[in-house]
């Protein structure tokens, strides 16, 4: 009976060739998967990053305006507005042929980027305003006056929307010719977790900045961890599983590299931000006042595109959609699509999802 | 044979995390003390049973990586689920603020104390302190924007003056016809 159950135990199972092909590709993605990963940890190299040649414009303290190369076959320029803080911007010129920035230089756009750059304890008394009132409005100029243009379209990415949408609510001179809102929080009643979080009955934004000074890298880092626990999680998983593919790698190397760059918030701009924009939801609402004008989004009649990401848990849609129901605008769109904060405008369903339909609607306006 | 044990495996592993899933929101809904071993039960008895279940129907397969990988995935979006839905709750944005508030109760007179420490040692020391040399940095921040507004300015006169310019070329210009206007009148008259 027992050499019976052994016997049964040793028979080796049938494979069919297509299975033992499989096992073949199996075993070779195994080889494939240790190699790189002794490389990676062994010999790290730096992923190279922001593929896209570009030129210093303008600086003003950390501030940096870069136009990118381009053919500028189409009339009107862009200024590209992201967020200030949290990350950095090469997020936007990750790698050739995953770069939002290539893609629109690509198709004729005279792209400007406005880097913000990294601030320091020195900077902790800039506020929003500053930011909207100050800084932005001379980088827009200096955009303006460089690409020789009468107009210039602004399209605001994260935080840069409402930053951006307030300066150009505020700057009636400008000469906006479009306005792009993608993934950038409106209306702050429908902001998700990070709305619950900085609540004022659970947050006390002025002992947290009285207390720290400005918020640092790690405490910003901290705060978007927690947004998704799993996710270093299900990075790991899937760098494992995709370990054998070398595009993946170098993917997910330069990814990596951004992911884990988080910047600190000068300590004013924080205190600012959480309370008039998470805490009262001033902009929606009409109450916010920037360098001593009222900030109404009605004043914005321009062509407004809004693009919400479906899966967006730090601009979910229902806070970037309300911007529709406040611009002036008769030519405005809304466009829902697939993925995340990141993902809508980084990587590869980016690619296929959003850029082309942002750079077709912007090119039949511009 | 192997997509029946397939889709059976994918079936249980859903059935699983939707009961783990039930017992996590049952005890965030209750309040009670969390039981690790509660919710984990119904994820390892099930899971045990179902790769029991594989390991003895039909041959092994590579793909069962593959399969693996899809539960995998399948956990931590359920995971995921589980915590968003937990730390979408009052109570715990309740708890994290007075984490936090407890955090900035300690740190504020711990940093006070260990500042004022390190700056007189650097007083002592005749050696610039973080908080002098970020009060200098300041300095510089102030007189760049100083730099940035007469900058500005200067932008603004020599637009001026160019405007001032083109103005200047047309009042020469309506002169001069109005000199020659003014002779030709004259020649007429007389």
């Amino acid at each position: 009976m027992k050499d019976e159950q052994f016997t049964m135990m040793m028979e080796m199972p049938q494979l069919s060739p297509e299975m033992l092909a499989r096992l073949k590709e199996e075993t070779q993605r195994n080889l494939l998967r240790m190699k790189h990963f002794s490389e990676m940890v062994l010999n790290p190299k730096e992923p190279a990053i922001g593929p896209t040649p570009r030129r210093e414009i303008y600086r003003t303290n950390k501030s940096r305006l870069w136009r990118y190369e381009s053919t500028r076959t189409v009339k009107t320029p862009l200024l590209f507005v992201p967020n200030l803080g949290i990350s950095r911007p090469y997020i936007f010129d990750l790698m050739h042929k995953g770069s939002f920035i290539e893609h629109m230089t690509a198709q004729g756009f005279d792209f400007y980027l406005v880097d913000w750059g990294v601030f320091g304890p020195e900077d902790n008394d800039l506020t929003v305003e500053d930011a909207v009132t100050k800084i932005l409005p001379r980088l827009a100029r200096k955009a303006l006056e460089s690409s020789g243009a009468s107009e210039m379209s602004v399209l605001g990415y994260c935080m840069g929307a409402p930053l951006s949408a307030s300066f150009v609510a505020t700057h009636p001179e400008f000469p906006l010719k479009n306005y792009i809102d993608m993934a950038g929080p409106i209306d702050f009643a429908h902001v998700g977790l990070f709305g619950l979080w900085l609540d004022p009955r659970f947050f006390d934004v002025d002992k947290y900045v009285d207390t720290l000074g400005s918020i640092p890298a790690d405490m910003v880092k901290m705060g978007f961890k927690l947004l998704k626990p799993t996710m270093d999680l299900s990075t790991s998983l899937n760098l494992w599983w995709n370990l054998w593919n070398p595009e993946y790698v170098a993917g997910f190397n330069a990814l990596n590299k951004w992911a884990n760059e988080y910047l600190p918030f000068p300590g004013e701009f924080f205190r600012q931000w959480v309370k008039e924009f998470y805490q009262q939801n001033k902009l929606i609402k009409g109450e916010l006042v920037m360098g001593g004008r009222a900030v109404r989004l009605e004043r914005i009649s321009c062509p407004v595109l809004a693009v919400g990401a479906k899966e967006d848990n730090i601009a979910p849609p229902g806070c970037v959609r309300p911007l529709m129901d406040v611009v002036r605008s008769r030519d405005k769109e809304y466009l829902e699509l697939p993925g995340g904060h990141i993902s809508l405008i980084a990587g590869r369903g980016a690619s296929v999802h959003c850029w082309p339909k942002v750079a077709s609607w912007l090119k039949a306006r511009s | 044979m192997e997509n029946n044990v397939s889709q059976q495996l994918v079936d249980m592993w859903k059935k699983q995390v939707e009961e783990g899933s039930q017992v996590w929101l049952k005890m965030m809904g209750q309040g009670q003390t969390m039981d690790p071993q509660a919710f984990w039960r119904p994820f390892m008895d099930q899971g045990m049973a179902a790769w029991a279940k594989a390991m003895t129907q039909g041959a092994p397969s590579p793909d069962l990586m593959a399969q693996w990988k899809q539960f995998v995935d399948q956990w931590i979006a359920a995971w995921s689920k589980v915590l968003e839905q937990a730390m979408g709750t009052e109570a715990f944005a309740q708890t994290m603020g007075k984490q936090l508030e407890g955090f900035l109760n300690v740190a504020s007179p711990v940093k006070k104390a260990a500042e004022q420490h390190i700056e007189a040692t650097l007083a002592g020391l005749g050696v610039p302190s973080r908080s002098q040399v970020i009060a200098l940095a300041k300095h510089v921040v102030q007189l760049e924007e100083k730099v940035d507004n007469i900058a500005d300015r200067m932008e603004s006169v020599a637009q001026l003056k160019s405007a001032l310019y083109g103005l200047e070329g047309r009042l020469d210009a309506i002169l001069k016809r109005l000199t020659e206007s003014t002779a030709t009148h004259r020649q007429e008259r007389a």
